[in-house]
């Protein structure tokens, strides 16, 4: 042997072992490689969970005898939850209005207090009321008998959403809640032998490869809904051989651990099926929501093959943008049902002759009602942070009342622009509104700005600007607790010179400069006169003033100035309406609320925003005060308004002015609800307006569209009614005691001008007087 | 427009009268079916002869009310409280607040509702509320007050 064949007869196991070293070792990083694919897919897959939006409610409707709803009212509430006006009711999410009488199936809901059933009714509307309520029960006899409903209660309407940082938006449901006809359709188009093969489909790839060879088209997709999954959960752009390679092995690893149903309910919530804006629409329960605003169990059979035909391309079949393509997409979709027997001839002839129905696009909702998304914002970073509200699928159940809000966002601007004096360079005046029930404090609808939708500066909850003669009630309120001053009591209105806490002199004056010499605390507080107001306010204390703030819910610290008397006090137009909503309630402070609910997407009930409620003041003392305040209305600076709210009258209510007219406030309230408008320039420049001609005037406005409610304030038993003088005076005489007026007092507490009528008066006046305070 | 006015007061009549039978010790079923006394004096606002509502007699109708939304309601909280879900039953209460804000027995029911939850200072407040919408009504003056001088003594 020579050299030569000694190395030739080595080599040879050289080469074999190194061959045999690298396929072993290639077989090893094959098998590790594929280990790896099914870790990977049975770790995620078992572990799916998507990030879910969390979803923002409005109130919902309430229906019940003598709920103050028209059917204008009602049927906007119903188009807004995606309801079908139909001629006959057959289902739930249908409804038929007609003459005043409304029949609709509700959906049902789950409350944070429990479940809403979906029930039939009836629903009579008289004027501006709801006047019946009934359901129709069919005996099995066949006789139908009416019994009257005492309370429906519609699903909340969805008003914006919280997004996850992807984007991603879907509401995932289980096999059982989707329509057996959408999983045909999409078998029938996009995987036919689903239930056979082992997650990748060669004859499935064969056959769609000869139908579109065939057709000319692509009408058949070759991989299967398995791999489409893996393809969804995996999102990448690679397109190579060695990632579809990668994905068949996954498809059949996901087949392997998992179920037919599991990977098949997988599909269906993970599928991308439209982008809203910023907001990529998954899953084909969201999808029908988007489309048609109705839930995936109400659709058609022709509006469910439409939703099936879209995984092939969401944006090129959008049935909103391509309408044409869409119908042709949908078609193939039934006829391949049809052809694979899911659906008879007729069904494919009537649903493929069916026009689309598909909603109009909804309004971009991460923008919707941005102010009041704002406040409900600040409320919740209370108690969740911004993760959880980004991820976890949570429902937010807010006060916002959508009739409220939506008639406010109308008549906000025209009215803005009906009492601005157009700056010289155009700056435009702006405003801020709120607007809570009276009774709860529950925030019913809120403007940061003239313009409804206006995203940034937040002037409801962030202008923060002097309150003028808002502060007024305050003061008298002090006054009447002190258990000191009546109604009645008789305040100076003349010129006074104070030295104020820096030992400057200070003469303040009245708005119109003059001066009403002796006159009663009623009056002073109706017609917001500065001079008398000074002079209750230095009687009573600057401090005592400023804890009646702070009872009234004001939480910044006031400093004692007597500028406060005049109103030298700032306030966002939010805190302004704390303070009035606490006058609204007889003196009960409670919190301004926006959030009354949160519960998991399941309904479970995480948090629970209740009722508080503090006593502030004597019911007695905040009647007397409002007995004022709704003279405002009627001989006060207010009574402009009179006659724009002649059918809301009684309200209670104040003007506010601020110097040079930089601001024009009003706040005020009916039995309902409590509003507060402010209007003033962004760089604090001169209105030209006063809080009378400017802001009462926007708020008279709104709150004529939104019908408030007058006041019924019940008089506590402690109230009685007396005479008094028309002309206020320290010492009245027997001739002032001819011409009276009535005014309320609290029992035992009457002031000199009713005591001395009483004893200047003849024996029969008193009489009379006596049987008068005890029968009104 | 004069029903809108009259509604509530016609209401605010027959809750002020119905005898109410107290919730602390076990949840008692609510019996509001008592008719109010015609009559009974009602001050709203100043005598002014325009601002003051005729003083009808409650119409016959309004006596026998069958399953009005509040009763409805407080049917609900009842088993709320049955099932020992304090705070579901707060929320019904709250839900029949909205419908009827000014009913003194409702507040006096959240008020309870409260208490046993020893949620003691909100018992309060919701308490003095029952009271100010109270007038007129002495037996549920009564309850309410026992009930605060229950909290008095926490």
């Amino acid at each position: 042997m020579t050299d030569h064949e000694v190395k030739q007869e080595r080599q040879s196991p050289v080469w074999r072992r190194r061959l045999i070293w690298s396929l072993g070792l290639g077989l090893a990083i094959l098998v590790a490689w594929l280990m790896w694919i099914d870790y990977q897919v049975r770790r995620d897959f078992a572990a799916l969970q998507w990030a879910l939006p969390a979803r923002i409610y409005a109130r919902p409707a309430e229906l019940y005898t003598g709920a103050p709803l028209n059917a204008a009212v009602v049927n906007d509430y119903l188009q807004q939850l995606g309801y079908r006006q139909v001629d006959a009711v057959a289902g739930s999410g249908e409804f038929r209005l007609q003459g005043g009488q409304l029949q609709v199936q509700t959906r049902g809901f789950q409350f944070w207090d429990g479940t809403e059933p979906s029930v039939f009714a009836t629903i009579e509307f008289g004027d501006d009321q709801i006047a019946s309520v009934s359901a129709d029960a069919i005996a099995g006899n066949g006789d139908v008998t009416t019994r009257s409903l005492p309370l429906v209660r519609l699903e909340p309407v969805e008003i914006t959403q919280i997004n996850p940082a992807t984007g991603e938006d879907r509401l995932p449901v289980s096999l059982d809640q989707v329509p057996e006809a959408l999983i045909n359709a999409i078998i029938a188009v996009e995987d036919q032998r689903f239930y056979q093969h082992w997650g990748v489909d060669p004859k499935g790839i064969l056959r769609a490869f000869w139908v579109n060879l065939r057709r000319g088209e692509v009408v058949q997709g070759g991989s299967t809904l398995t791999q489409q999954l893996v393809k969804n959960l995996y999102l990448t752009q690679d397109r190579t051989l060695r990632r579809k390679v990668e994905e068949a092995f996954m498809a059949l690893a996901l087949e392997l651990h998992f179920s037919k149903d599991e990977i098949l309910a997988a599909y269906l919530n993970e599928v991308f099926l439209g982008q809203d804006g910023s907001r990529a629409i998954h899953g084909f329960t969201l999808a029908a929501q988007y489309y048609f605003s109705r839930p995936l169990t109400e659709l058609s059979l022709a509006e469910l093959a439409l939703l099936a035909g879209l995984p092939r391309g969401a944006s090129f079949y959008n049935p909103r943008r391509n309408p044409e393509r869409a119908l042709n997409r949908r078609n193939t979709v039934l006829r391949n049902m049809a052809a694979q027997g899911y659906i008879s001839e007729a069904e494919y002839d009537s649903a493929s002759s069916a026009q689309l129905s598909t909603s109009l696009r909804p309004a971009r909702r991460n923008r919707a009602y941005p102010a009041f998304m704002d406040l409900v914002r600040a409320d919740l970073a209370r108690d969740y942070d911004a993760d959880a509200l980004r991820s976890e699928g949570l429902r937010i159940f807010t006060t916002l009342d959508l009739r409220v809000q939506q008639t406010m966002d109308t008549a906000l601007e025209p009215a803005v622009a009906a009492v601005e004096m157009v700056a010289d360079d155009g700056t435009p005046l702006q405003a801020a509104m709120v607007i809570s029930d009276s009774n709860t404090g529950e925030i019913r609808a809120l403007a940061g700005s003239r313009r409804p939708g206006a995203v940034g500066f937040n002037r409801a909850l962030n202008a923060v600007r002097p309150i003028g003669s808002l502060i007024k009630p305050a003061i008298y309120l002090a006054a009447l607790e002190s258990g000191d001053d009546t109604l009645a009591t008789v305040l100076s209105d003349r010129p006074v010179e104070l030295v104020t806490e820096d030992g400057q002199r200070w003469s303040p004056g009245n708005f119109d400069d003059q001066t009403a010499g002796d006159v009663y605390f009623h009056d002073a507080l109706a017609r917001s006169l500065n001079l008398a107001t000074v002079d209750l306010g230095t009687r009573i204390g600057i401090d005592t003033v400023i804890n009646m703030l702070d009872d009234l819910g004001h939480s910044r610290p006031v400093p004692e100035y007597l500028s406060v008397l005049l109103g030298a006090v700032d306030m966002a137009p939010l805190e302004v309406a704390r303070f009035y909503q606490t006058l609204a309630s007889s003196g009960f402070y409670s919190p301004l609320r926006s959030v009354e609910a949160v519960t998991t997407g399941e309904g479970e009930r995480l948090q629970r925003y209740g009722f508080e409620t503090k006593q502030v003041a004597d019911p007695a003392s905040v009647f007397l005060l409002e007995q004022a305040l709704q003279d405002v209305f009627v001989r006060g600076t207010a009574r402009s308004a009179a006659e724009t709210l002649a059918d809301n009258l009684p309200l209670a209510g104040k003007t506010g002015t601020t110097n040079d007219y930089r601001d024009s406030w009003f706040a005020g309230y009916g039995d309902d609800l409590t509003g507060v408008v402010w209007l003033g320039y962004d760089d604090n420049r001169n209105t030209g307006l006063t809080g009378a001609t400017g802001a009462l005037r926007v708020w008279a406005a709104v709150m004529q569209q939104l019908a408030i409610q007058p006041r019924q304030t019940r008089a506590p038993d402690a109230i009685v009614w007396e005479e008094v003088p028309i002309r206020a005076s320290l010492s009245p005489t027997t001739e002032d005691c001819q011409a009276t007026r009535l005014l309320p007092f609290r029992e035992g507490q009457l002031p000199a001008a009713v005591t001395e009528c009483l004893q200047n008066g003849t024996l029969l006046d008193r009489v009379i007087d006596r049987f008068r305070s005890l029968s009104p | 427009m004069m029903l809108r006015i009259l509604m509530p007061v016609l209401l605010s009549l027959l809750s002020a009268c119905a005898s109410y039978i107290p919730v602390n010790e076990s949840p008692a079923p609510v019996e509001r079916s008592e008719p109010a006394r015609p009559g009974t004096p009602v001050l709203v606002g100043p005598p002014r002869p325009e601002s003051v509502p005729e003083q009808s007699p409650v119409p016959a109708s309004r006596q026998s009310v069958p399953a009005t939304a509040s009763s409805t309601l407080l049917a609900s909280v009842d088993a709320a409280m049955a099932a020992g879900d304090f705070e579901r039953a707060a929320a019904v209460s709250e839900r029949a607040l909205r419908i009827s804000p000014r009913d003194a027995v409702i507040w006096y029911r959240l008020a309870n509702i409260r208490y046993q939850q020893q949620r003691y200072a909100d018992a309060r407040g919701l308490a003095r509320r029952a009271l100010s919408y109270a007038a007129g009504d002495a037996t549920l003056q009564q309850q309410v007050n026992d009930l605060l001088a229950r909290l008095d003594n926490q």
